[in-house]
């Protein structure tokens, strides 16, 4: 789940681990109930900062995703079915976003880019 | 105690040509400080000044409250220290050697120093001289972390090793950093190994500190700008601008420190357009500071 | 601390500990094999007395060879790593020089006591002609106080870098190269015997080494 966090994008660590985490609970991999790592080991397999791994858990429990218990650990929350889809809306604008970008910068125009876009998912459903 | 370390201008010197003068830096509590710098940039000799094992010529150092070299033996015996070279005998086994640092320090957790030995796949009956480089490596952290330091120096501890090795030094660092608030100040030249967990980074070259801040300022502040129509002499820019060389056209790339997104503007001001805005990690950062500063700049 | 101190120290010593008290233990033996045999008439009386002689000329040879492999011993693994650890460790550096002082010493006590008991069964156990005496503390006490002095000294030497230890060498090699040019130029130069009178003589500390180790004496 936490394989290839990259150090060096602009996205900051905390907030890749975060949306991770977000994104298993989105697509229900994350029970409601179940346990995250707790920060000593997270912090220690993926050998980041234990500040870093506190602050996506804060992030999280912010938006409503996990609820941090003292002295217990860190647990998925019940999310809504709304909000597991207000969360892949959320991703799904996201990785527009960046395509919409690289696009840009690789100067692919917007119709050169939707007909590649109607090619590819012809091709997957084929 | 604010400070884990702190060092007011220090000066030494060695042979000829080697000096380190007028060093400050500070090193918070609780705080994973990197120490880049290239070889002999004097990461090592500053690391050896701190820990009173080098007298310096001038300046005043305080490690954990207490100043150096007066009270080292003091502060010694709560500083977890990984040097550059393995120092420890090679004639005892891992065992032994164990049994030799714990008669020195109050605070050994042998419990832990078991679980430890079995993490590392240690043989515990191997001379220390007989190790691998990297079992080596495992067994000077062991030793570090075993006596439940308040600050871990480490002077370049995973050089030299192979990547899985690496791997478990640092996770075991940062297991116990998480369990205790400790200090690390950790100098490498991996420069994308530190990127992942410190939170400080100073930079050192050629005897001086040319810059310490924060991690997130070092990496968000500097970027590699594409701009096209610039003016030849820009006045008064918000940013440091570092370097700036011609692409193709009237396109050039900028390089600057302290940049934030809304600086776009200026450049709106000035007649110019900003293209793009790359991001830099900390390895780039890192080459083109130390580039910019060693050439003397218009 | 200072019980690894000695388990480290015996680890690299224990080779030398071990032989040096078979032979001290053997000396005091062979050197009065003869009386054994002995059937006390004056003649026997001088065999005797040159046979301790000179076996006794080991005493000093032993004592001085125990002091330096020892005190080598108990540097050598601060040498190889640079004295980083010794300089990390959370104890002042006089104690930590003490502590490995006292290792050493504290092993050289094996030899020391070989020396007093084969000393003892020598003394004890010949049959010393009249007008003879055997003086096996004496010798014994004699013996100890050579292998500190000896170990105190190179000690000493050891525990300064390796460029000190260099210098000494640099001079001794100096004083030697001055000899042999006098020997070859046929100037008369006795720099060693002179260097040998100064030091040797008492008070110098390193006049116990002098003189004749007699285990039996008139």
């Amino acid at each position: 789940m936490f394989e290839h966090l990259d150090p060096r994008s602009s996205t900051p660590l905390y907030a890749q681990i975060a949306n991770r985490c977000r994104v298993a609970i989105a697509a229900g991999e994350l029970h409601p109930g179940a346990a995250l790592p707790s920060v000593r080991h997270l912090a220690a397999q993926l050998r980041v900062n234990p500040a870093t791994v506190v602050q996506a858990y804060r992030d999280l429990e912010a938006d409503g995703f996990v609820e941090m218990r003292q002295g217990a650990g860190t647990f998925v929350r019940e999310v809504a079915p709304e909000g597991r889809a207000r969360e892949r809306a959320r991703q799904a604008s996201a990785l527009v976003r960046q395509l919409l970008a690289d696009a840009g910068r690789l100067g692919v125009s917007l119709p050169e880019l939707q007909a590649a876009i109607a090619e590819e998912i012809g091709v997957g459903t084929s | 105690m604010s400070n884990a370390i702190e060092i007011h201008q220090l000066h030494y010197r060695a042979g000829r040509t080697f000096e380190i003068k007028d060093l400050d830096l500070s090193v918070p509590a609780g705080a994973i400080y990197g120490f880049l710098g290239p070889n002999g940039s004097g990461k090592t000799t500053t690391i050896r000044l701190a820990l009173g094992l080098l007298r310096p010529l001038a300046g005043r150092i305080t490690v954990l409250g207490d100043t150096i070299p007066e009270n080292a033996p003091h502060v010694l015996a709560r500083v977890g220290f990984v040097p550059e070279q393995p120092h420890l005998d090679p004639v005892l086994t891992v065992r032994e050697t164990l049994r030799f640092q714990a008669a020195f320090y109050p605070a050994w957790d042998w419990p832990w120093a078991e679980r430890l030995l079995r993490q590392f796949e240690l043989q515990e009956q191997q001379p220390f001289g007989r190790l691998s480089k990297g079992q080596k490596g495992k067994l000077m952290m062991l030793l570090a972390l075993a006596q439940r330091p308040e600050l871990l120096v480490l002077d370049e501890p995973t050089d030299g090793l192979d990547p899985v090795v690496r791997r478990d030094v640092l996770s075991a660092l940062l297991d116990y950093v998480s369990q205790r608030r400790a200090t690390v100040f950790i100098s490498s030249h991996l420069v994308h190994e530190l990127e992942r967990f410190c939170d400080w980074i100073g930079v050192m070259d050629n005897g001086r500190l040319i810059t310490a801040v924060p991690m997130e300022r070092f990496k968000n502040g500097v970027k590699r700008l594409r701009i096209s129509d610039a003016p030849p002499t820009p006045d008064s820019p918000p940013f440091v601008l570092l370097a700036r060389e011609p692409a193709n056209g009237t396109t050039e790339t900028w390089l600057v420190r302290d940049w934030e997104p809304q600086m776009t503007r200026y450049f709106e001001s000035i007649g110019a357009a900003v293209n793009d805005v790359i991001d830099l990690d900390l390895e780039e950062g890192f080459v083109e500071l130390l580039r910019t500063f060693r050439s003397p700049r218009s | 601390m200072f019980r690894v101190m000695l388990y480290s120290q015996w680890k690299w010593c224990r080779l030398i500990v071990v032989l040096g008290s078979v032979a001290g233990f053997a000396l005091p033996l062979v050197s009065v094999q003869g009386a054994a045999r002995a059937d006390s008439s004056p003649l026997q009386a001088g065999e005797l007395l040159q046979a301790v002689q000179s076996w006794g000329t080991l005493y000093p040879v032993l004592a001085a060879a125990l002091g330096l492999l020892v005190a080598i011993a108990t540097w050598a693994p601060d040498h190889r790593g640079r004295h980083v650890h010794a300089l990390s460790l959370p104890v002042p550096r006089w104690r930590y020089v003490l502590l490995r002082f006292g290792a050493g010493a504290t092993l050289l006590a094996a030899p020391v006591i070989a020396v007093t008991a084969g000393a003892l069964l020598a003394a004890w156990g010949a049959t010393i002609p009249a007008g003879l005496q055997g003086y096996p503390v004496a010798l014994a006490i004699r013996f100890a106080l050579a292998v500190l002095v000896a170990y105190a000294v190179f000690f000493a030497v050891s525990a300064g870098t390796a460029r000190t230890a260099g210098i000494i060498l640099g001079l001794i090699g100096g004083v030697i190269l001055v000899q042999i040019i006098a020997g070859v130029a046929n100037i008369d130069l006795d720099l060693f015997g002179r260097l040998q009178v100064v030091v040797l003589n008492w008070p110098g500390p390193l006049a116990i080494f002098s003189g004749r180790w007699m285990l039996i004496d008139v």
